[in-house]
Formats: C-alpha cells, sequence, structure tokens
C-alpha cells in the first residue's frame, strides 16, 4: 500500500475559510493525530478525506488512485474511496443489529453470506464483543458502541481508518481504558490511521505523528516528543502539556539562549524568538519542570504561596506575585509564605 | 331591458299610488296592507333554495326594491341538504329559514305533508295552473321543461333526437357511434334521476327499452347538471338526456355550440316548489315574496332569469308561452300532489333500483 | 392557575369539542329516524340495513382498494422525495419545496375538475395525444387512475412527516454508511428510510385515513364510472330511500370510525417503536448534503415529472377553463378566448363575500385555530401521565369522519347547545368546525415543534424559579414562535382549501370558496366554478410564497 497524501488541501464552509492549505501524508502503519483547538479545521479535514467534505483546492490520493484533485475536477464519491470512518457520535444505524452494522461494508462490496459472518466475527472477536453480536445498538455500553464502531470501520480492510474523536463521548476513566485498548488494537493488527482530537494526551499515546492545526493551517508536526519537548511556536508550546507563562522583556540573546527580566530579575531559557531587545516577550515553562527552592539563585523568583492542593499521587501549589500566577508539583505539601521558584534553563522556550 | 323597464314601470305607478303598501294591490284582498305593515315590522325573510343565489339574485333585488326595510337572506344548498338542515333545525327551534324553495318537488311535498308548511291562500293562485298549488301551502313557481341537449358540432342534424322514440331508434341504429356518448341523471345517486325515471315510465310505454338501450350503449349517468353540460359542451359525450330547461338554456346562451330539444311527443315539466314553513320568524315577509314571486311582476324576473315562468300571461324564451308554442300540448307537467310522495315509498323505490340497475347492463 | 388545572381545563375541552359531535353520530346511528325527532325509537335496523346493502359492501372494498393503492404510491414516493429533498444536492430545492405541497392546499375538486379538462377524454393533451398518435393512451375514468391520481396527490403528506423526521436524524449514520461504500439510493433504502420508518408508517397510516373519507377526487372522477366509495356512498343512501335518513349516514360514518380507530392505536405502536431509533446526536455542525452527483439531474427530473403529472396538467386544465367559454373535441381554443367568466364573478355578491370570508378564516381563523393547537400542546408537553394518551386518541377521532359528516354533526351541536346557538351561522361556526376537523394535522404541526425545544431549556427556566405556566409563558411559547408561525401558513393554506365541512354550515355570510364551488358544481355553474378555483389558487399560490419568503428564514 502507499502512503495516503493530502496536498494543499483549502476547503471553505459558507464564507469561512476552514482550511487554508493543509498537506498531511500517512505511510503505511503509521498513525498520524490531527490536534488542535475546537475551530482548527481538524474534523473538517478527517471528512474531506472521507469524502464528505468538497475542498476547493488541492488534492487527496492514496498512490495512483487519486480521490481528490480540485486541478483535475476529480471528487471521488465517498462510497468509492473504500476508507473506515469512525464518527465522534459512533453513528451505529440504531435499526440494525451489531452483526448488521458491522456487516453492511462487506454486504455492500457483494461478499457471500459465508464470508461476512466468517468477517464479522472474526472483527468482532478481534474487539471483545464477539458475544454481542445480536443485540442492537441501544442495548450496548458506551465503551461497548464505540468498539462495534471501530470493527465496523475495520471490518472490510479499508487502507486507512479515519477516527474522529473516536474517545470523546466516554467518560474519563473508560476513556483511558479504551486509549490503551485502541493503540495496541492499532499496533496488533498494523493499521494505518487518522485519529482526530482535542486531547493531546490522546495523541500523544496513540499517534506516531501528530499534526498540530491551528485555524486551518499547520502550527507544527512531527512525532509526539517533538511537538511536546521541542515546539517551534507559542501556539504548539502553550497547546502541549500543562504550561507557566511568563510575561517578560527581552534584554539578551546569544547562543540559543535567550534572557528576559521578569519582575526585575533575569530569567534565562531556550530562545525561540528573532525580537529585537526591549520588546515583550513570552516565556513558557511545563509545569512539571518548575522546581521550588527556599532560597534565591539564578532563574529564581521570589513568589508567595497561596494554596497547595492535593492531588493524590502528588500535590499541586499555587504561587503568585502580584498578576502573575504560576503553578508547580511537589512530592509534599510546603508552607504557605515566601518561595524561590526556579525556571530550569534547558525548560523553558522564550517566544 | 324591457323586463326592466316594466319593473321601473310598477315601481313608479306604486309610488304614485300613494304612501307605500296602504293600498292592496289590485285583485288582492283589502286587507292586504296588514300582511305588509306585519312583514315590515319583522324586517327581515330567510330563504333556503336549491335555486343558486347568481340566478335568484334578481329576483331577491326586486323584491327589496318593492318591499324596502325587508332584508332578505338567501341561501343556496342542494336539495339534500336542504332537506337535512331545515329539519334539523325544525326539530331544534332556533330558528329557520322562513321560505323553502326547491327543485326536489318530492321531498318539498313530504316536508308540508309531514305538517311543516304553512298555508296561506295566495291571492295569485287565480293566475296559476291547477297542479301548481297544493293544499294551499305547497306552490309550484316555474315551468321547467326537461330538454335533451346535444353538441351541435358533433351530432350531425338528421341524428338529432326530436323526441324519446327517435333517441330510442338512434341508440338501437348506431350503437357504436354512440358508445359512451350518451349521458343522464343516475336514479340510483341523484333524487332528480329519480324523479325523472318514474315520469318517463309513466308517460312513454318504451321506457324501459330506452333505459336499456342507453346501459346497452354505455350511457354514463352522474349526479349533477353541471358535469353533464360541461362534458356534453367537450364532446366526451354529446347527448344529454333529460336536463333542467333552465340550465340548458342559461349554458345555451353561452355556448353556440349546445342545441336544446324539447322532446315533440312529451315534455316533462317540473317546477320548483315553494312553501312557507311553520317554524318562520317571519311569515308575514314569508307570504310577501311568495305572493311576488307568483306575481305577474316577480314571474317576470323568474323568467328573464331563464328559470321559465309558469304563468301563460308572459312573454319572453323562458316562459310557459314559449314552451307551448314548441310542444302544443304535449306538456306534462309533473303535478305537485300526494303522488309524488309515492316515489319515496321505500320499497317501491328499491324494486324500482334493482329492475334499473339490470337494464343499466342491457337485461 | 396550577398547572393541573390548566392540563385538565384544556383536555376537558378538547374532549368536549370532540365528542360532542362524535357521540351524536353514534346515538344516531342506533335510532330509526333523526335523533330529535319524537318518533325516533333505539333500533338495530340501520345497521342491519346497511350491511345487507350490496352496494355498501361494493363501496367499502372499493375504498380500502383505493385507501390501500393509495398509501402504496403515496409512501415510497413521499418518503424518497422526502430523502431526495432534506438530504441530498437536489439543484434548486428552495424553490421545489412549496411546489411539492401545493396538492396538499388545492382542493381536490379542483384538482379533479382540471384533470377532466387537461387530461379527460377529449381533454386538451388527450386530443393532442389523438392527433400524434391515433389513440389516447391513458382513461381517466378508471378505478385505476382514481387510485394513481389519490396516491400522487398525497404523496406530499407523506412527504411533510417523512422529511420532519429526516431533519431529526443525525447525518452522521447516513455518512457512516456512506464512507462504508453505500452510494445514495442505497443510503436511502438501508439507512435513512428505515431509521425514519416510524414516521413513514404513521404517514402511511394517515394516507390510509384520508383514503377512507376521499371524497372530491371520486366525486368528480368516479361519477361518470359510477365507482362508489363510503363517502359518495352516503349521497347513494340518501336518495335509495327517497329522505335523507340521518341514521344510516350515521352508520356509514361509524363504520369508518371502526375502522380507523385501530389505525389510530397502531399509530401509537408504531411511536412507542420509535424509541429504538433515539440515536446520539454529533455535534450540532452544519451537515453537507449527501452528493448525488451524476444522479442529480435524473432526480431532479423525476420531481419534476412528478410536479407535472399532479400539479402543472391539473392547474394548466382548470386554468384554461376559467379562460375559455367550451372546449373539447372540435373546438379551436383561440376562437374561444374569454374573460367573462371572472366578470361575472364580481357580479355576485355571495361569492364576493366567499372570497373574502375565506381569507378571513384563513389568516384570522388560522391564527386562532394555532392558538388552540398549541394551547392543547402545551397542556400535554412534558406530562409524564396517562392523559396523553387519551388526548392523542382524541385529536385523532375528527379525522376520521368525513368532512361533509363532521359539518353536519357540528350543525346539530350548534342547533341544540344552547349556548352555541348564537355561534350558527357565523363564520364562528365554520371557524370551530375546521379548527376540529383539522384538529390531529394542527397537533402535530405545533407538537413536533414542540419536541424541539431541549428539556434542558426548560428545566433550566423551573430551576431559576419559574412555575411551570411561566415556563411556558416565557421559554416555550417564544422558542417555538417561528414553528407556529410556519404553522400558521400551513393553516391557513388548508383552511383556504377546505371545501367539505363548510357544506351544511353554508349560509348568507359563512360562505366560503370551498363550499360555494361544491355547490356552484351542482347546479351547473362550470363557468363560476373555473374562475372561482383559479381564484382559490392564486390566494393559496400567494399564502406559498409567503412561506417561501419566511421559509428561508425558518430554515435558516
Amino acid at each position: 500500500m502507499a502512503d495516503l497524501i493530502v496536498k494543499d488541501l483549502k476547503l471553505r464552509l459558507g464564507d469561512n475559510e476552514i482550511l487554508k492549505g493543509v498537506s498531511v501524508s500517512v505511510t503505511p502503519g503509521q498513525v498520524v493525530a490531527l490536534l488542535g483547538p475546537s475551530g482548527s479545521g481538524k474534523t473538517t479535514l478527517l471528512r474531506a478525506v472521507a469524502g464528505l467534505e468538497v475542498p476547493f483546492a488541492g488534492s487527496i490520493s492514496i498512490g495512483d488512485n487519486v480521490f481528490f484533485d480540485a486541478a483535475r475536477k476529480i471528487d471521488l464519491a465517498a462510497e468509492k474511496r473504500g476508507l473506515g470512518l469512525v464518527f465522534q457520535s459512533y453513528a451505529l444505524w440504531p435499526h440494525r443489529t451489531v452483526f448488521d452494522n458491522v456487516g453492511y461494508g462487506l454486504k455492500l462490496r457483494n461478499r457471500p453470506a459465508a464470508e461476512i459472518k466468517e468477517r464479522v466475527e472474526k472483527t468482532l472477536g478481534q474487539i471483545g464483543l464477539g458475544h454481542l453480536a445480536e443485540r442492537f445498538p441501544h442495548q450496548l455500553s458506551g465503551g461497548q458502541q464505540q468498539r462495534v464502531a471501530i470493527a465496523r470501520a475495520l471490518v472490510y480492510e479499508p487502507p486507512v481508518i479515519l477516527l474522529d474523536e473516536p474517545l470523546s463521548n466516554l467518560d474519563a476513566k473508560l476513556r483511558e481504558e479504551a486509549r490503551a485498548w485502541l493503540r495496541t488494537l492499532i499496533v496488533t493488527l498494523g493499521l494505518s490511521a487518522i485519529h482526530v482530537t482535542h486531547d493531546q494526551v490522546e495523541a500523544m499515546a496513540i499517534a506516531d505523528k501528530i499534526v498540530l492545526l491551528n485555524a486551518g493551517t499547520i502550527a507544527q508536526e512531527g512525532p509526539p516528543t517533538a511537538l511536546y519537548n521541542d515546539p517551534q511556536s507559542l501556539f504548539t508550546a502553550e497547546f502541549m502539556g500543562s504550561n507557566n507563562r511568563l510575561d517578560g522583556t527581552l534584554v539578551d540573546v546569544s547562543g540559543g539562549k535567550a534572557t528576559m527580566e521578569v519582575f526585575g530579575e533575569k530569567i534565562t531559557g531556550l530562545a525561540r524568538t528573532t525580537a529585537a531587545k526591549g520588546s515583550k516577550v513570552v516565556g513558557i515553562s511545563r509545569l512539571e519542570r518548575v522546581h521550588c527552592s527556599s532560597t534565591p539563585g539564578p532563574n529564581r523568583l521570589k513568589m508567595e504561596l497561596k494554596a497547595p492542593m492535593y492531588l493524590g499521587e502528588r500535590w499541586e501549589l499555587v504561587f503568585t506575585r502580584e498578576h502573575l500566577t504560576v503553578r508547580a508539583y511537589a512530592n509534599a505539601p510546603l508552607q504557605p509564605g515566601e518561595h524561590y521558584v526556579e525556571f530550569p534553563q534547558d525548560a523553558l522556550w522564550v517566544f | 331591458m324591457r323586463n326592466l323597464l316594466s319593473a321601473t314601470v310598477i315601481a313608479a305607478a306604486l309610488s304614485l299610488a300613494g304612501p307605500a303598501f296602504a293600498q292592496a294591490p289590485a285583485g288582492y284582498p283589502a286587507d292586504y296592507g296588514k300582511i305588509v305593515e306585519a312583514a315590515k315590522k319583522e324586517g327581515k325573510l330567510v330563504i333556503y333554495s336549491t335555486t343558486d343565489a347568481v340566478s335568484a339574485n334578481p329576483l331577491v333585488k326586486d323584491f327589496e326594491a318593492l318591499y324596502p326595510g325587508i332584508k332578505v337572506e338567501y341561501s343556496d344548498l342542494n336539495s339534500t341538504e336542504l332537506y337535512n338542515r331545515f329539519i334539523a333545525e325544525a326539530a331544534s327551534n332556533n330558528g329557520t329559514a322562513d321560505l323553502l324553495w326547491s327543485s326536489a318537488m318530492d321531498l318539498q311535498v313530504k316536508l308540508v305533508n309531514d305538517g311543516q308548511g304553512l298555508a296561506y291562500p295566495s291571492p295569485e293562485i287565480k293566475a296559476l295552473p291547477k297542479w301548481a298549488v297544493w293544499k294551499d301551502s305547497a306552490y309550484g313557481t316555474t315551468y321547467e321543461p326537461t330538454a335533451i341537449v346535444y353538441n351541435k358540432r358533433l351530432v350531425p342534424e338528421a341524428d338529432v333526437p326530436k323526441d324519446h322514440t327517435a333517441l330510442l331508434k338512434l341508440l338501437e341504429a348506431k350503437p357504436d357511434v354512440y358508445k359512451g356518448k350518451v349521458t343522464a341523471y343516475d336514479p340510483e345517486r341523484s333524487g332528480v334521476g329519480f324523479l325523472f325515471c318514474n315520469e318517463d315510465i309513466k308517460n312513454f310505454p318504451a321506457a324501459w327499452d330506452l333505459f336499456k338501450a342507453m346501459g346497452k350503449t354505455g350511457a354514463k349517468f352522474y349526479t349533477s347538471a353541471g358535469a353533464m353540460m360541461e362534458r356534453v359542451a367537450s364532446g366526451e359525450h354529446t347527448i344529454a338526456y333529460g336536463i333542467f330547461g333552465s340550465y340548458a338554456l342559461a349554458r345555451s346562451r353561452k355556448d353556440p355550440n349546445v342545441g336544446i330539444v324539447l322532446p315533440s311527443d312529451y315534455t316533462m315539466v317540473t317546477s320548483r316548489v315553494a312553501f312557507i314553513s311553520k317554524h318562520a320568524k317571519s311569515p308575514n315577509a314569508a307570504k310577501l315574496f311568495l305572493d311576488y314571486m307568483l306575481s305577474k311582476r316577480g314571474q317576470e324576473v323568474v323568467a328573464k332569469a331563464d328559470l321559465y315562468t309558469l304563468r301563460d300571461d308572459i312573454e319572453g324564451e323562458a316562459t310557459l308561452k314559449a314552451v307551448t308554442k314548441v310542444i302544443g300540448d304535449r306538456a306534462r307537467p309533473v303535478p305537485i300532489d300526494q303522488t309524488l310522495l309515492e316515489t319515496l315509498d321505500q320499497t317501491k323505490r328499491l324494486a324500482f333500483l334493482s329492475k334499473w340497475q339490470k337494464a343499466k347492463k342491457g337485461e | 392557575m396550577p398547572i393541573v388545572v390548566y392540563r385538565f381545563l384544556v383536555l376537558g375541552i378538547t374532549t368536549l369539542a370532540v365528542a360532542m359531535p362524535l357521540s351524536l353520530v353514534f346515538y344516531q346511528s342506533f335510532l330509526t329516524a333523526p335523533f330529535f325527532d319524537p318518533s325516533a325509537k333505539a333500533s338495530f335496523a340501520a345497521y342491519s340495513f346497511v350491511f345487507s346493502d350490496d352496494d355498501f359492501w361494493q363501496a367499502f372494498w372499493t375504498t380500502i382498494a383505493i385507501a390501500s393503492g393509495m398509501a402504496a404510491i403515496a409512501v415510497p414516493l413521499g418518503a424518497l422525495l422526502a430523502f431526495l429533498m432534506v438530504r441530498t444536492d437536489v439543484p434548486g430545492k428552495k424553490y421545489l419545496e412549496p411546489l411539492l405541497l401545493i396538492p396538499i392546499f388545492v382542493s381536490a375538486v379542483v384538482i379533479a375538475f382540471g384533470y377532466v379538462v387537461a387530461i379527460g377524454p377529449v381533454g386538451i393533451f388527450s386530443t393532442l395525444a389523438k392527433e400524434v398518435l391515433g389513440f389516447v393512451p391513458w382513461n381517466l375514468y378508471s378505478l385505476w387512475s382514481l387510485i394513481i391520481i389519490a396516491g400522487l396527490t398525497h404523496v406530499p403528506h407523506v412527504y411533510l412527516y417523512s422529511a420532519a423526521a429526516l431533519r431529526g436524524l443525525s447525518t452522521d449514520l447516513e455518512e457512516a454508511a456512506r464512507v462504508s461504500g453505500a452510494n445514495p439510493f442505497q443510503v436511502a433504502i438501508n439507512v435513512s428510510l428505515p431509521m425514519i420508518m416510524p414516521a413513514i408508517l404513521f404517514a402511511g397510516v394517515l394516507v390510509f385515513f384520508l383514503g377512507f373519507e376521499l371524497f372530491g377526487l371520486p366525486l368528480v372522477l368516479g361519477d361518470p364510472q359510477d365507482v362508489l366509495v363510503l363517502a359518495t356512498y352516503l349521497y347513494k343512501l340518501t336518495n335509495k330511500l327517497g329522505v335523507p335518513s340521518y341514521q344510516l349516514m350515521a352508520v356509514v360514518v361509524v363504520v369508518i370510525i371502526g375502522v380507523t380507530a385501530p389505525l389510530v392505536f397502531m399509530q401509537r405502536l408504531l411511536l412507542r417503536q420509535a424509541q429504538r431509533y433515539i440515536s446520539v446526536r454529533g455535534k450540532g455542525q452544519k451537515t453537507q448534503p449527501l452528493r448525488l452527483r451524476s444522479w442529480r439531474w435524473f432526480a431532479f427530473g423525476v420531481i419534476v415529472l412528478w410536479l407535472v403529472v399532479t400539479v402543472v396538467v391539473p392547474l394548466f386544465g382548470i386554468t384554461l377553463r376559467s379562460f375559455v367559454v367550451t372546449w373539447g373535441e372540435g373546438v379551436k381554443l383561440r376562437d374561444v378566448l374569454t374573460l367573462d367568466h371572472y366578470r361575472e364573478l364580481m357580479d355576485y355578491p355571495n361569492v364576493i363575500r366567499g372570497i373574502i370570508n375565506t381569507f378571513g378564516i384563513g389568516v384570522i381563523g388560522g391564527a386562532l385555530a394555532v392558538a388552540c393547537y398549541t394551547a392543547i400542546a402545551l397542556a400535554v408537553h412534558r406530562w409524564n401521565s396517562g392523559w396523553t394518551r387519551l388526548v392523542d386518541y382524541i385529536v385523532m377521532v375528527p379525522r376520521a369522519m368525513p368532512g361533509l359528516i363532521a359539518g353536519l354533526a357540528l350543525l346539530w351541536v350548534f342547533l341544540f347547545v344552547p349556548f352555541l346557538s348564537p355561534l350558527k351561522s357565523t363564520m364562528g361556526s365554520i371557524w370551530l368546525a375546521y379548527t376540529i376537523v383539522w384538529l390531529a394535522y394542527g397537533m402535530r404541526l405545533v407538537s413536533g415543534t414542540l419536541l424541539q425545544v431541549g428539556p434542558e431549556l426548560e428545566e433550566a427556566g423551573r430551576v431559576s424559579g419559574a412555575s411551570d405556566l411561566q415556563v411556558k409563558r416565557d421559554i416555550t411559547i417564544p422558542l417555538i414562535k417561528y414553528g407556529m408561525l410556519a404553522s400558521w401558513l400551513l393553516i391557513f393554506l388548508i383552511f383556504v382549501r377546505e371545501y367539505s365541512t363548510g357544506i351544511y354550515l353554508l349560509g348568507p355570510g359563512t360562505e366560503v370558496i370551498g363550499s360555494l364551488l361544491v355547490s356552484l358544481w351542482g347546479t351547473g355553474a362550470v363557468d363560476l366554478v373555473s374562475a372561482l378555483s383559479v381564484v382559490n389558487v392564486v390566494m393559496i399560490g400567494a399564502g406559498l410564497a409567503v412561506a417561501i419568503r419566511l421559509g428561508v428564514r425558518l430554515h435558516g
């Protein structure tokens, strides 16, 4: 199988330009997560790949099989693309049993009844629902419905399976289990997939590659670790993980380091800016990388501890100084009062 | 125009006669003025009628002009609705028509026979044919010949049936040409059709042969004159047997393709029957209207509206005189009396209908 | 006022309004004479007469055949039409939609007569076909033609219900099928239509109902062929005995209700089935219509063909007739053109009054009727009680009575119920009759709108401290404002079209076009009938035009 290639896709809904030139590629066996806040165009991009939305520019293809090409006026109907799509709502047909839901795609491909039976049973077995084939969707739990929806998209072995926030309708605990289960399933079956989500943890857990979208353009793409540990833009840095944000003035840039001034103190971090000295800059640091100390030192700010919060496996500490609020984790609660908060140089990006 | 003129003359004459209504018209009882005064007090007259408001409008307008202060509320209904409404309203004592005027002669006679009518000897009785007055309650008001209507474009002159025998012979001689082309009222579904068939049986010895011939040629039977004439005019059918002369005349004035024949062996004549309701709230106004409708002035308006007057002292197309001129003494008015009740006898009716159904199949 | 009081008050009034005419009919069917006649005795004689009458059985089976045939034609076509219009990118949807509804809003008498002029044995198109082909390839006056025409003209009823259900259906389900490999047609057959099956069946049962009270079409088209249905059998019955016999008519109505009542029960079951079909809705994003691609114009062609056959042909016929003196075999239309029929209309005060009254009953009466329907719907809305089932049954019952009989029964009510008698012979009587006869239709419109109000919006009102009635007044009614407006328009169109209900209530001051048409048709004034029909159609057209203008806003 060849790569799925989306090239420079542009799409408008009404007067809104939802996609402003997006290119994505999926290699066989790769799981790509489309990540972004709501309105970023990630679901629209997925639907365009599925053939449910019509872009006005760009192309979509798998090898020689061109799904869409605005220039050549090719627009293959959704049903002819042979992709699998799992809806956020699952979109299980309530008037069909689980078996009929899953088997429908095979039936449309005119497979003999015996083969349909065998393949549906196999797929249902893979997702662990073999015993529920004769149930109707409304007789299943949310988690089971979600698995059926996935089975339905897998059964005819599509080259790429498209998942539209498949876990968002599950409650928190179930979602974590389903995430692990889904990852295992994808790896076991060696699937290629595009997975749309607004949850960065989910994206990082499941995907080989994350495409982060912002307002119809790609903010950054790459493996999860790259996006998390090496954000190239303020948007990416802020979107991934939980962050502290420091507003300050740039005083010096040299050797990949940038120094900013906050409350008169100098704080140095990794330079991600080309701004001139004296301009306003933003420092971003992940919560888990911020330490707390009782003594002053480089890259430390004197702040006041307001409220320690117990999270179970650790404590979250909230420090304030004037309008600035900084959060950090600790293994034990500290006494309220003045402390020094350190932002390690290699864990602070200055934009 | 002529009628309008005469109406104006009469109106002028009346106004010259001094204080309105103080004196009775010539030939009317001396105390007629009392009725007029009482009617003026009533002020309103409700009429239920099968004659469409359009045709009756001149009559109503002229009456209102003659007796200012009496407002006429005129409702046109089909004969079944008229009957249903009247008996229900009469029983409820909640007010109903003062005057009922319907072409369903049998139902009108039944209502009078059931005691729903108010006996009132009209001063115009002398001018009316004997058959048109029953029990001083039910009055015939028109003289409508039952015509054969044909499509002049499509029926050659030689084929036009001049009498009942000719129609029978035509159907027997040219069954293919006239297959499905003849139409008549359906006696099974229409009271008028039933009445017509009954009268034919009385007057025409070969009536059943005629019905059979119609059945054999696939004649179509309708429930309304409008449907029949429309289809004769269009050529869907070419000959309609048994159409009220008034409808036929009105239609032929608009459409020169509609031809009318009054059968020369005998022409059945029906009459719209009027009576005053026993439950009338305005019995005096009803009396005035009845008298007016039967008077020369009223009948002239009737003739002008193509409803055919039954007085012999009026000239014009839709008049007894004109009909007599065409068919002489072979007019057969349906008398307004108990014999009409026989047609309502259930056993006789059902017996006729089963015989009719056979005839319709050509048996 | 506590909500319970309001609910039972509304329930009581509704029950009374429906039960009064109905119980009179039932009572009447067991008597030997009109119920107000002192000589009336209790008896089953009327039943034994009707049941031993061959004509009754012939009419009964013909009616069953017509009603089933109608449903068999209207249901699949209507459902498919709804799918095409709601879910696909058929061209010109905005303009097609109002046109589709025309057959509902044009009086059946008008349509039937239009067909006679257009494709009757010597109709305009028939003579044309005869010239070209040498024969007329259709026969307007067969039972089959009646069934086909009745079926085609009832497609919009199914369309309305199916379209409403489809709009409420999550598009994800269809897209899922699309992605699984189904083409639009397969999507319709395998997913969309099965999903809205309860609504389709509901509409099917409704069409079957309407088949039972079919009156205008058989009156005109069945007349020459002697095709007898139950509604026209009522006429024949009158004539059989010479005098109109209330008790026999009542028996026929009881039979009709006997057949239709189980259907109401069936509809309830169908609605319960619908529970299974409630699905998780995706987020409320505006979804794209399914693209038909090469089928687009084919689908368009099918819709237009249906429109031509059911709307254009008959309306062309009636319009043409209103401008000619005569027509038919051997007539050159050029020679017979005239405007006289319209001039003539102006001469008749009752016709003018009829036009004004019709407009009034549509606009003012329609608004009042919608207010009543809303009052009832609100009383039942979110009422978790067995009483709602009673209301469901009650509102369906008037539908089971032919309009003509409902009108007669209401005349009785106006005559014999003392406090109502002042209303008799006023437009008030007509209004009440129309409102009761169209209760089921109107309720369906309003409660459909109510269903779209999310319960949490009302619950939020309750939590904020509003009483049940205040919530209805301040939250629910403002939310369904546009739905009520749409219902008003639809009721306007229905009231303007109605013809059979008003016949017995017709009098000076209460003339309406529909009843005048039937009455004029009987007297042979076809010229006036055709001109008045065109006036009626123009009024309906104007109403539809307003619907289009507002419709855009309603959907937007």
